[in-house]
């Protein structure tokens, strides 16, 4: 059975099947298309939001009627809007707003992507423009501000007359901390509440540190990944401190998920810049140790070999020269199994000098088939492999082989 | 369209179309955008004009700009535009570039006109991005219209480490608007509004361990990032064209790792990640496909794989979405359209990929 959806849905993805109004007279101008599909069934999800009840009434109707074609109308669904949808009371119906006049916006006669604005938005940004222009820092345009930022949080205007009145006003700023945390959870991925967020912080100071980083921490309990709330927590570490404990937390998040490339970025951050550490010199040779086990836990998770060639990052002759590193390749190809990242290892290792020993070079050639044996030399080998166990990056493993071949094992590092 | 004329007699009974790409279903998409976004873009109101860049740069690749009106077109985004009155408002460290919509423009009504009064400034550097590659697009002669302002007021909006704030008053710095800097700038053929040196340094500066970048410095790798930091490389001529041939240690970012990293994006389903052991989605296919293309490196795709995926993702009503099975947007669907285009599919026009809009708009032919 076919279903379409028609309307609704509040998250930034639209369902895009909208539709138009037939039959002229009466009612607006607003128009939606239906999209041309043979529909068993039509579940109407909040069909009504963003329309008045007239036009909601002749939608209904003509859908009825349309539908008769393909569809009874019997077979209509309307879902009921949850209680905690119903629409505010408009602003021009609010006693307190009774002195102000709403400046509408002048679209101009053709605009392009017109939007299908619903009442309440039209309204409310009507009303905003108002005591934008007029400079009014006062509690009820702090509330506006705050109905404003829900039905549009990435308007940076409206975010930014609201950091005017909480200045003007001296809001106590922990109150703004929860405002902006609850936004955050239903908007996880828009800029403005994190700057937002940032710049409360700021003006409180150290005493946030904890606070901030916990925020952080709940936001990961949901999306261990969530790119701003990790920019946020960097920006904490840096700007107010609280490094003691990061290390540790990063490998909490490691024990949870050793494939989560978000901690293992954040743990590099740490070990080169955290205060309290001492530097990459200084904590490479544990965090060496670090990425091998997780190596050995899970080869095929390319994080933990990124992270050690990254702890060696331009000094590659280290690396070449750190037992370990040839080691760990050894053992993951010796399994035979999830070894495309240690054979990417090995051909890096190579053609910076290493010089592999017979071990090495048997555990490879076991892995090759009978016509590659005849290859001059191990890189080449270790690229023939690859061109057949990740064929996704076939043509890039033959174009390594052609400049192994042309520069040398000893050559510049002309593609490691 | 007339009343008798119901829409669903005239579309294709086809079963879902995940075998080609659907071009006509695709135009007919952008089509409705055109004409009207449903409510829920309405949290997106702040930036119409990225929207309207999606709608219009999306049709030029599709080959179908004849479906929208271009002079309607040119006036919208025109005027859009923040003018200073005078030389004194122009120097008063504001940027006069475009708004991204009338939600942040402010015009005094005409009882109010005479008043000494400041008219709010919001225009935004993703918006003056997004309004000159429209212009492009339609073909609109970017030396007909005064933009000294813009490039003047541009250099207010650098940070000291060589960012890009995208708003004067104060917003986040990243490298997405060191991006629309660079282009605009390529656009506009004048670099004045932006110090190339600093920027490239704040670029080098955001390159990981790993050999992408993030989007700002000690930010884990992105595909968004680091199309966004390659590009504006290009389009400042810090990177060659045969960049792959040359000896890696010429260069002032780690070529080699970036491309390592960049091909490594591409995941088991044939997708290509934004980040390590993240799930494909669509838009990453012109993100990191894109940067491929710069470095010359995009012979190394699995373009079968990655058409298989992309094609999960077309939607049956037209348009992409950012993973299998969900709905489309336009975001996506742009980014899709975008990604067919470096696959090379017939019908579509080539890009401009550093640009991001069609090679025939690049060049203003």
């Amino acid at each position: 059975m076919e279903v379409g959806l028609l309307g609704g849905g509040g998250d930034g993805l639209f369902h895009i099947i909208y539709f138009r109004l037939r039959g002229g007279g009466g009612g607006n101008n607003l128009e939606k298309v239906i999209y041309a599909k043979k529909l068993e069934k039509i579940i109407l999800d909040e069909p009504t939001s963003g329309l008045d009840s007239t036009t909601a009434f002749r939608l209904v109707e003509t859908l009825a009627v349309e539908k008769g074609k393909t569809v009874p109308s019997s077979q209509i669904v309307m879902d009921r809007e949850a209680p905690d949808q119903r629409p505010p009371i408009p602003i021009s119906k609010r006693t307190e707003w009774a002195d102000v006049t709403p400046i509408p916006q002048d679209d101009g006669p053709n605009p392009v992507v017109a939007i299908a604005y619903t009442d309440e938005f039209r309204e409310t940004m009507d009303y905003f423009r108002a005591v934008y222009l007029a400079d009014e820092r006062s509690p009820r345009a702090l509330q506006l501000t705050t109905e404003a930022i829900h039905l549009n949080a990435g308007n940076y205007t409206v975010w930014q007359f609201r950091r005017l009145i909480l200045d003007t006003l001296c809001v106590d700023l922990h109150e703004e901390l929860d405002f902006v945390g609850l936004l955050a959870r239903d908007n996880t991925k828009n800029y403005q509440i994190w700057h937002h967020r940032r710049w409360v912080a700021e003006k409180l100071g150290t005493n946030a540190t904890s606070n901030e980083l916990q925020f952080t921490e709940e936001i990961f309990s949901e999306d261990a990944k969530n790119y701003h709330a990790w920019s946020h927590r960097q920006w904490v570490l840096q700007a107010l401190g609280g490094w003691e404990d990061e290390l540790a937390y990063c490998d909490k998040l490691l024990q949870e998920d050793i494939f989560n490339n978000s901690a293992w970025n954040q743990r590099y951050f740490v070990v080169t810049k955290s205060p309290v550490l001492g530097g990459l010199e200084a904590m490479r040779d544990s965090e060496v140790a670090y990425a091998v086990k997780a190596i050995l836990a899970k080869p095929e998770n390319e994080s933990p070999w990124r992270y050690l060639r990254g702890l060696y990052k331009d000094e590659v002759q280290s690396l070449v020269k750190d037992p370990r590193v040839a080691s760990v390749c050894l053992d993951v190809l010796m399994n035979k199994r999830d070894y495309v990242h240690a054979l990417n290892m090995v051909l890096d290792l190579l053609i910076n000098g290493y010089q592999p020993s017979k071990t090495l070079e048997n555990s490879i050639d076991a892995l090759c088939l009978d016509s590659v044996l005849s290859d001059s030399g191990l890189a080449e080998r270790v690229c023939s492999v690859l061109q057949v166990v990740d064929p996704i990056r076939a043509n890039y493993w033959k174009w390594r082989k052609s400049g192994v071949t042309v520069e040398g094992p000893n050559g510049k590092e002309l593609a490691g | 369209m007339a009343d008798d004329d119901p829409i669903w007699e005239d579309a294709p009974d086809s079963p879902s179309s995940s075998s080609f790409f659907d071009r006509d279903r695709h135009i007919r998409f952008l089509e409705m955008m055109y004409q009207l976004l449903p409510s829920p873009y309405q949290s997106q109101e702040i930036n119409r004009l990225t929207l309207a860049y999606f709608v219009v740069a999306g049709l030029d690749i599709l080959y179908a700009l004849d479906r929208i009106d271009k002079e309607a077109v040119i006036h919208w985004v025109l005027s859009l535009q923040a003018h200073p009155k005078n030389e004194v408002e122009l120097n008063n460290g504001q940027f006069y570039g475009f708004h991204g919509s009338r939600s942040s423009q402010y015009h005094l009504t005409d009882d109010r006109v005479h008043e000494q009064v400041a008219i709010p400034n919001g225009s935004h550097l993703a918006s003056t991005y997004c309004a000159l590659a429209i212009l492009k697009t339609v073909g609109y002669d970017l030396s007909l219209v005064d933009f000294k302002s813009l490039s003047r007021s541009m250099r207010n909006l650098q940070q000291p480490d060589g960012s890009f704030m995208p708003i004067h008053i104060g917003a986040e710095t990243d490298l997405r608007f060191v991006f629309c800097a660079a282009a605009i700038c390529s656009m506009l053929k004048n670099w004045s509004g932006m110090d190339r040196e600093k920027a490239k340094d704040y670029i080098i500066s955001c390159q990981s361990y790993d050999g992408g970048f993030g989007l700002i410095p000690g930010s884990e790798s992105h595909g968004g990032a680091t199309y966004c930091a390659v590009a504006s490389l290009r389009l400042m001529g810090f990177i060659d064209k045969d960049i792959l041939s040359k000896n890696a240690s010429s260069c002032t970012i780690n070529v080699p790792l970036l491309l390592y990293w960049s091909l490594q994006r591409q995941a088991q389903d044939g997708g290509f990640q934004g980040r390590t052991n993240k799930p494909a989605d669509t838009c990453y296919a012109f993100w990191v496909g894109g940067v491929l293309r710069i470095l010359g490196a995009d012979k190394f795709i699995d373009e079968g794989g990655l058409r298989g995926f992309l094609l999960t993702c077309q939607s049956e009503y037209g348009g992409f979405s950012k993973f299998p099975g969900s709905l489309p947007d336009l975001y996506h669907s742009y980014y899709g359209f975008c990604a067919f285009s470096l696959l090379k599919e017939r019908d579509l026009n080539a890009l401009c990929v550093e640009l991001g809009i069609t090679a025939i708009a690049a060049i203003g032919l």
